[in-house]
């Protein structure tokens, strides 16, 4: 049985930000290119401009993180993160992100599939100036490839294919 | 080619004797990472390398970063090349780090400057204002004042005092500061000799009441439980000294090995590396027991031994 059966989400928080270091800013609207990326964003293929540009990646065209993790931080270790401090792009409710490795889902109207664990660095840190290295390990979200683009707004469904 | 923040100059003016404020913005005017009073940003002076300058505009406008360079006859460079910027010009910066922050729960702050010493306080000042706190800024110079625009609000106020040492007598630092009382937070930003000055004042104050900024920043401290050792590259027998609590990862660029790195904190796995002999220490979280008798990642390893040597 497919792990991802069961569950239903939504967006709750999109961001972006065109260039590396500066600080993700809400929308209420993004615009997923099928194969490059989001528009505007610093890890779009073929205009990269992010701080991890130099290292290619098909799987960084839009990333995900679970607003459950945020209220999960909170308790365990007493540390409020923000949605725009993540630095992802789609911040997520009700989706299991950690299980759709290797899956695609629909996001929205557009379709995306997951190509690996986003991974904590230290480099948020250094932005943030909080720690939250170590409260992100193994809960830092999910890369993916976008298949289907489209506009993604705050509010629209995420549910499997 | 990201590592880095791209700033553009969008306006350059004089601002006292031999200084020019320089303000710096996103190329595109987006909002830029919020910084803390008392940070420095790293600006990279082209064939240079990074030079520290303390942020003086307020911290709470986010769309804009100012700082304040006296051009030094003494300059290694970095001063000279801030002087010849113009509106337009692309920057490049590294992201600011704050060592010289305000205390808090201080319920008195008083703050020496001398001379271009005054641009970390300049970014305190409103911060302390908004926070309705009880500040003094002591501002000694001789001559012009230094940011005579960014200090006017302030020495109407009262809130800063200018001591010109070109009229008046270098008034005491004991007089400044007065006597230590439970709350009372000083600091310090100016010339090696003042610092010096400030440290002798407040030697019997309680740790931490006393801060100083060097116009350099201070060396960290190392781990008291690192040594020192030689690492050394089996592939060119090349060998580089690693200070006590220095980096592995830094050593091995600096020696031009090739070493991919990415979350520098032991994590991803990215800068593993094969050591041959001596004794690791692992400080990462992601080898198990067993890679951990041949590999080691570079970015948080230390070494046990006087002598490590890589397959790299």
């Amino acid at each position: 049985m497919s792990a991802s059966i069961g569950w239903h989400g939504t967006v709750t928080h999109l961001h972006i930000t065109p260039r590396a270091f500066l600080p993700m800013q809400p929308q209420e609207a993004i615009e997923l290119v099928a194969g490059e990326g989001i528009v505007g964003d610093r890890y779009r293929i073929g205009t990269e401009t992010g701080f991890y540009s130099e290292k290619p990646e098909e799987g960084r065209q839009v990333t995900l993180f679970e607003a459950e993790v945020l209220d999960a931080i909170l308790r365990d270790y007493k540390m409020e993160i923000l949605p725009e401090e993540h630095r992802r792009n789609v911040t997520t409710s009700g989706v299991p992100l950690n299980h759709l490795v290797g899956q695609r889902f629909r996001l929205g109207n557009c379709v995306v599939e997951a190509t690996r664990l986003s991974i904590p660095c230290r480099h948020i840190e250094e932005i943030l100036g909080k720690p939250v290295f170590d409260p992100l390990v193994h809960r830092s979200g999910l890369n993916c490839k976008i298949l289907e683009g489209g506009t993604l707004r705050v509010g629209d469904p995420i549910r499997p294919l | 080619m990201a590592r880095h923040i791209e700033l553009c100059v969008a306006e350059a003016r004089p601002a006292g004797p031999g200084i020019l404020r320089v303000t710096l913005r996103d190329p595109d005017g987006w909002p830029l990472p919020r910084v803390r009073p008392g940070a420095h940003l790293d600006l990279h002076v082209p064939g240079l390398g990074p030079r520290a300058y303390s942020l003086c505009g307020d911290p709470a406008v986010q769309d804009a970063w100012t700082v304040a360079v006296k051009r030094e006859a003494e300059s290694r460079g970095g001063s000279a090349w801030v002087h010849g910027l113009r509106p337009g010009d692309a920057v490049a910066a590294s992201m600011p780090r704050c060592t010289f922050p305000l205390a808090e729960g201080a319920v008195r702050h008083v703050m020496i400057a001398g001379g271009i010493g005054v641009t970390p306080f300049l970014a305190m000042a409103p911060v302390l204002e908004r926070a309705g706190a009880d500040w003094t800024l002591h501002v000694l110079h001789r001559g012009a004042l230094p940011c005579p625009e960014d200090l006017a609000p302030w020495l109407e106020s009262g809130r800063a005092v200018a001591h010109d040492t070109a009229v008046t007598p270098r008034p005491a630092l004991e007089a400044l500061l007065g006597a230590y009382h439970p709350g009372l937070q000083a600091y310090c930003c100016g010339p090696v000799a003042m610092i010096e000055g400030f440290e002798a004042t407040t030697a019997a104050w309680p740790s931490g009441t006393a801060r100083a900024e060097h116009f350099v920043p201070p060396i960290l401290p190392p781990d008291p439980s690192a040594r020192a050792y030689t690492l050394s590259l089996a592939s060119s027998g090349a060998s580089a000294e690693v200070p006590a609590g220095g980096s592995m990862l830094v050593a091995l660029r600096a020696m031009g090995a090739k070493v991919d790195a990415s979350c520098e904190g032991g994590i991803c796995g990215a800068c593993k590396i094969r050591w041959l002999e001596g004794a690791p220490i692992h400080r990462d979280r992601v080898l198990t027991p067993q890679e951990r008798e041949t590999h080691l990642m570079a970015c948080v390893a230390g070494c046990a031994s006087e002598r490590l040597v890589l397959d790299a």
